[in-house]
């Protein structure tokens, strides 16, 4: 790299974390906390003994788990004004990313709840709690220890499929980079900064699960 | 424990719509910003990542361009605002079709396929293809010999059209850069774009990896193009075009960022 391209950088530098702060994070949070939400609601539905919610559930997942996430983002975005539902980019990009992440969190939560045994939800109903205070107070809180490592996961490539909203005019991180290129031709190097911020954002989030799950563990003897 | 997590779960969601509800402001502002004028603002998509024609200025970050200034002045013309909303080239005709916003302006050449689906303004720029092999090549002297040659494009760009009518397999790319960069590292044998394109390209990365090495014969004109339901603005923008190139608006806009005159002969 010559001396123009490292002046290039070093000037890109606030930029691309504008794009990193107003764009790929809050995309990522608002898609990830409203993803858990729709996860656990499929999930539950999924548990339950009503066929017809069931029937949701199963369909929901499948279409999710069977579309491209681009494509979904292209329906949401290109499609839905067809029917006289045009939004923004940002609110466009966080609907399919919330919905993505539902699909997928939704086995990882299911499988978490399967995972305490069916024993203590049994003895929590014979002891007179009901169905909403016995998957709040005793499943959901060792359900959570055992979802983390996998949820962590979900929230990891989240942070990077944001990249795609650059394709619905979202001005994130990746667009910023592209915006920067574009005059300078300096693609490689623009890149390369993006994907040097894109790995930080994601061992801050490992560490950070490290740490969750150090806490979640606490009680339980090894 | 369980009332901390559900506390750090609320304040996440919390966090989440606080965000989604302040962090939308991207450069696609919708409407509500019409200072004096009577109309509606008129709002085109453009690439955003074009240089010359449409980019972001490096220091000041804003939306720059031949075609931003152009658009500008038409708008200025008219009396009416003009918005300008960013989108990748291969989405802008959806992004138009879906209505979010009226027109493109982004070098759309004119061509019948476009012509049959949709509507265009008067040209504002000029130009021939050229057809762009890695500096040590000299087996292209014409576009005939692009024949059976891997060429980089933009698949709905028309200079796809162009290569693959001249016998060339097209590989897709995103932009003129990324067909550049796939091109020296000798992935693809040519490309094909917009002359000026090309010589901006030249300037500006100074790369000396590549070069010109044919022009296509046919002469290519762009022009801001509409949705069919907007016929009367595309013939409003002709208007206000006609009056520019005539009092040499558009032959200013072009000096400024070609240093020749590429907005065509006068009327159409």
């Amino acid at each position: 790299m010559d001396q123009s391209t490292l002046d290039l950088v070093r000037d890109s530098l606030v930029p691309l974390a504008t794009g990193l702060v107003r764009g790929t994070i809050p995309l990522t949070i608002a898609s990830f906390a409203i993803g858990m939400v729709i996860a656990l609601v499929v999930a539950l539905m999924r548990l339950s003994s009503v066929l017809v919610l069931q029937g949701i559930a199963r369909f929901y997942v499948s279409v999710i788990r069977g579309t491209p996430l681009l494509v979904q983002l292209f329906l949401i975005y290109y499609a839905l004004p067809e029917f006289g539902a045009t939004w923004d980019p940002f609110p466009s990009a966080v609907v399919a990313f919330s919905l993505n992440v539902g699909g997928y969190a939704s086995e990882v939560v299911r499988a978490a709840i399967l995972s305490v045994p069916r024993g203590q939800t049994e003895a929590a109903l014979t002891i007179g709690m009901n169905y909403p205070t016995t998957m709040r107070r005793i499943v959901l809180p060792q359900a959570a220890r055992v979802a983390v490592p996998p949820l962590s996961n979900t929230l990891i490539s989240l942070v990077k499929d944001t990249s795609l909203a650059s394709s619905i005019q979202v001005v994130e991180l990746l667009r910023k980079a592209s915006e920067i290129a574009a005059p300078t031709y300096e693609f490689f190097a623009l890149y390369s900064l993006a994907a040097v911020y894109y790995w930080i954002v994601c061992l801050v989030l490992s560490f950070g699960q490290t740490r969750v799950e150090t806490r979640l563990n606490r009680h339980v003897a090894r | 424990m369980r009332r901390r997590t559900l506390g750090t779960l609320s304040a996440l969601a919390l966090t989440g719509l606080l965000a989604a509800c302040g962090g939308g402001d991207t450069s696609t502002s919708g409407s509500g910003s019409s200072s004096g004028s009577s109309q509606e603002a008129l709002t085109f998509g453009t690439e955003g990542t074009y240089a010359p024609f449409s980019y972001h200025d490096e220091k000041t970050n804003d939306l720059v361009g031949y075609d931003i200034d152009v658009a500008k002045a038409v708008g200025e013309q008219l009396g009416r605002d003009v918005e300008f909303s960013e989108n990748n080239w291969d989405s802008l005709f959806a992004g138009m079709e879906a209505k979010r916003y009226d027109g493109i302006a982004n070098q759309v050449s004119i061509t019948a396929e476009r012509e049959a689906k949709y509507v265009f303004s008067a040209p504002y720029t000029v130009s021939t293809g050229v057809v762009v092999t890695r500096a040590d090549d000299t087996s292209v002297t014409s576009l005939a010999d692009i024949a059976g040659k891997t060429s980089a494009q933009s698949t709905t760009s028309n200079w796809a059209q162009t290569a693959t009518e001249a016998g060339a397999k097209v590989e897709a790319v995103e932009g003129l850069t990324q067909a550049m960069t796939l091109l020296k590292q000798g992935r693809v044998d040519v490309t094909v774009n917009d002359q000026l394109a090309v010589l901006d390209y030249l300037k500006t990365s100074g790369d000396t990896g590549v070069k010109i090495a044919a022009e296509t014969d046919d002469r290519t004109e762009q022009g801001f193009v509409f949705r069919k339901d907007e016929a009367e603005t595309a013939q409003q923008v002709s208007d206000a075009l006609a009056k520019l190139k005539a009092d040499g608006t558009l032959a200013e806009i072009s000096q400024k960022w070609f240093g020749q005159d590429v907005s065509g002969p006068a009327a159409g």
